[in-house]
């Protein structure tokens, strides 16, 4: 599985959560934001996003974010 | 229960004893009401005591999220609560999307919460997974909406869902509303005042569970076609950028530009209306405000507060108590009127009733919330100031529906002329008039009729009756009406949104294909459309037997069609009492009731499987 460096612009964040959900339906097959690998926390005009150790920076949360806040670009050297 | 979609669980909470418990949702139920808004017509119907005062303390308040809410589809987080309402008399909905309040309580593993009884103390109710508890209240009474959010969302830890309402729903306003995420609104009606009159500050949930889809692979093909729909939508950028200024510039994008934090979203939108914007200078510098959209930060101007940022901090204070601003306005231009007539009298020592000052303005916000003074009978709502100041008082009253006062029409904050589904539906749907189109066309004014049979397919419209409401050059908004509800319950049973942005995307077929994805239940169009019409005949049968009548609760407001009142969606002529009165008969007449008095016939209810609700 090709992996990808995520890019994060937390302040483009809507707090859709789109991302969240995509990634524990890949990886859970449930649609769960605590199952999720990467963690979206809004609290109205600040929002942090993060990733958990289990990420495998498989860039589905970027290819889910509708308000270019998550990009993704191939890691160097992966195949 | 075991489909997809569904959490499988009601909650089932008895405030007055302080006992929870939880059962199993019913498979069949929730396969022929729906689920969502459908579902929770059905509980309140099941559970409700016929006969009761919206405020008694049996009367049954139900929660309800859709099967798709927290499923990622597109703009799928609604949630409904349904009651009796204390201004209208009426049982009504009140809906809101909201940053995670759905998402969280189907996680955590319910459906749908129905809640009866009242607290002996201020309560609220926390749900994390299958931990529920009621917990005692009195350090969150008398706090602000945002306040209790944020105290609530510290102690469960975010991501949380928080339902609260603010001092004036404690104090039983008769137009207090409750807070989804203190940024949606439940209400208009009253909601909030059910909620204080329960002694039920807020409810708090977390879920650390999930939802499964029934069919996966489906569930995929039809999310990416909707997706792929979205994306390469046009205006895609613009609606997210702009939210609803898109289509309301009440503002400029520079000044919009100036205040904007950042957009917000109920849980998997891909459009976004929602705000959040800091004041950038001035006397409130600073203030931020998260809202569901800036527009409504600029109701006050309508009203006679002059300077943005002022309008901004008075919206601000009114969420804070968890007052509706259409009504609180309405009330204040007409106390305001009546003490010109010298009908009423304030004592001295009351503020003055001005609503081009802001201090002014915040004084009765308070004074109202807390029933201090005269802001006790204000308090009441229009039926209330009416009784206690008499027919005097009624004789400057202005339009109402059901006690309340319209959002939209002459002298109403919203202006709009055209006599649509929208207008119309302020007085057709049992719950009053409430902003919602139910994504009917009439929605933006003058939409030429040649747009409307594509968009009615889309609504799930039948072809025989496309005719019926299309006939030659003419437009029959009363019929359009009865399938403008109809779509408007799809959406709102499975817990899609409504507005017109995202509506656009979806089309009753889908519907259909998408609810049997994800909930395994089989279902194609017709099915779907049977279990509308239950479901919408439901929510009249019961209103009638709390005694509902066209003459009282669906009467027009005669004012309506005064002067400078309403005029035909098509024409642009000036429209006639009768006329709209046709129009009704043609919105019962499409339903299958009575064309004089819109009760449901024996027959129509012995199809939909509604025959012991006669």
């Amino acid at each position: 599985m090709a992996k990808y460096d995520i890019t994060v612009a937390a302040d483009n964040c809507t707090g859709c959560l789109r991302c969240e959900l995509a990634c524990s339906d890949a990886y859970a097959k449930t649609f769960s934001t605590a199952s999720a690998r990467i963690r979206v926390v809004m609290t109205g005009p600040d929002c942090e996003i993060s990733f958990t150790d289990e990420c495998v920076e498989c860039g589905i949360c970027a290819d889910n974010c509708l308000y270019d806040t998550l990009s993704k670009e191939r890691k160097e050297g992966d195949r | 229960m075991s489909v997809g979609g569904f959490a499988g669980q009601v909650l089932f909470v008895d405030l007055s004893k302080g006992r929870t418990r939880v059962e199993p949702l019913d498979p069949a139920l929730a396969e022929q009401y729906i689920g969502g808004l459908g579902l929770s017509l059905k509980l309140v119907k099941d559970y409700i005591r016929p006969g009761l005062d919206a405020l008694d303390p049996d009367a049954v308040v139900v929660l309800g999220a859709g099967p798709l809410v927290g499923t990622g589809l597109p703009s799928t987080s609604r949630v409904y609560s349904i009651c009796k309402l204390p201004t209208s008399g009426t049982i009504g909905w009140c809906g809101a999307g909201g940053f995670n309040f759905g998402a969280m309580l189907k996680y955590a593993g319910f459906d749908h919460v129905v809640i009866t009884g009242r607290a002996e103390k201020p309560v609220y109710l926390e749900i994390v997974d299958d931990r529920v508890e009621l917990r005692g209240a009195e350090d969150l009474w008398g706090l602000s909406v945002d306040a209790a959010y944020e105290v609530l969302c510290q102690r469960l830890g975010r991501p949380a869902g928080v339902m609260s309402i603010g001092p004036a729903g404690e104090n039983r306003v008769a137009y207090s509303m409750a807070f989804i995420d203190r940024i949606s609104t439940l209400g208009r009606g009253g909601f909030g005042a059910v909620m204080g009159s329960k002694n039920l500050k807020a409810v708090a949930v977390k879920g650390g569970g999930g939802v499964r889809v029934a069919d996966r692979k489906r569930y995929r093909e039809l999310a990416a076609g909707l997706m792929e729909k979205i994306g390469s939508w046009p205006h895609l950028k613009e609606a997210q950028t702009a939210g609803l200024i898109k289509s309301f510039p009440v503002i400029s994008p520079e000044d919009y530009r100036r205040m904007k934090k950042r957009r917000a979203a109920c849980v998997s939108c891909p459009i976004g209306c929602k705000d959040v914007i800091e004041v950038p200078d001035g006397e409130f510098a600073g203030l931020v405000k998260c809202t569901s959209s800036v527009i409504n930060l600029y109701t006050p101007l309508l009203y006679g507060i002059q300077d943005y940022r002022e309008s901004i901090r008075c919206m601000a204070t009114l969420d804070e108590y968890g007052l509706d601003a259409f009504e609180f306005f309405g009330i204040m231009t007409f106390v305001r009127t009546l003490i010109e007539e010298g009908i009423v009298t304030p004592d001295r020592s009351e503020p003055e009733v001005r609503l081009d000052s802001l201090a002014l303005v915040e004084a009765w916000v308070e004074r109202i919330s807390r029933r201090q003074g005269l802001g006790d009978v204000l308090a009441g709502g229009f039926r209330k100031i009416i009784e206690t100041f008499g027919p005097d008082a009624a004789r400057f009253a202005p339009a109402l529906v059901k006690g309340m006062h319209p959002y939209a029409g002459p002298g109403s904050a919203l202006a709009w002329d055209l006599f649509g589904t929208m207008e119309l539906g302020q007085v057709l749907d049992p719950r009053g008039p409430h902003v919602g189109s139910g994504g009917s066309p009439t929605y933006f004014a003058r939409r030429p009729l040649e747009a409307f049979p594509g968009h009615l397919q889309r609504m799930g419209v039948p072809e025989e009756a496309i005719k019926r409401i299309l006939p030659g050059e003419d437009l029959k908004v009363g019929a359009l009406l009865r399938y403008s509800h109809a779509w408007f319950t799809i959406l709102g049973s499975l817990g899609a949104c409504a507005r017109a942005n995202i509506n656009r995307f979806y089309n009753a077929d889908l519907c259909a294909r998408l609810y049997e994805a994800v909930t395994g239940i089989e279902t194609d169009l017709a099915a779907l459309r049977h279990r509308v019409d239950r479901v919408w005949t439901l929510y009249r049968m019961m209103n009638l037997r709390e005694g509902f009548q066209r003459s009282v609760e669906e009467a027009l407001p005669e004012r309506w069609f005064r002067e400078a009142g309403f005029k035909d969606y098509v024409t642009g002529q000036a429209l006639s009492l009768a006329e709209a009165s046709g129009m009704i008969e043609d919105y019962y007449d499409e339903w299958g009731w009575d064309k004089q008095t819109g009760v449901p016939s024996a027959e129509e209810l012995g199809r939909l499987g509604l025959a012991d609700t006669a």
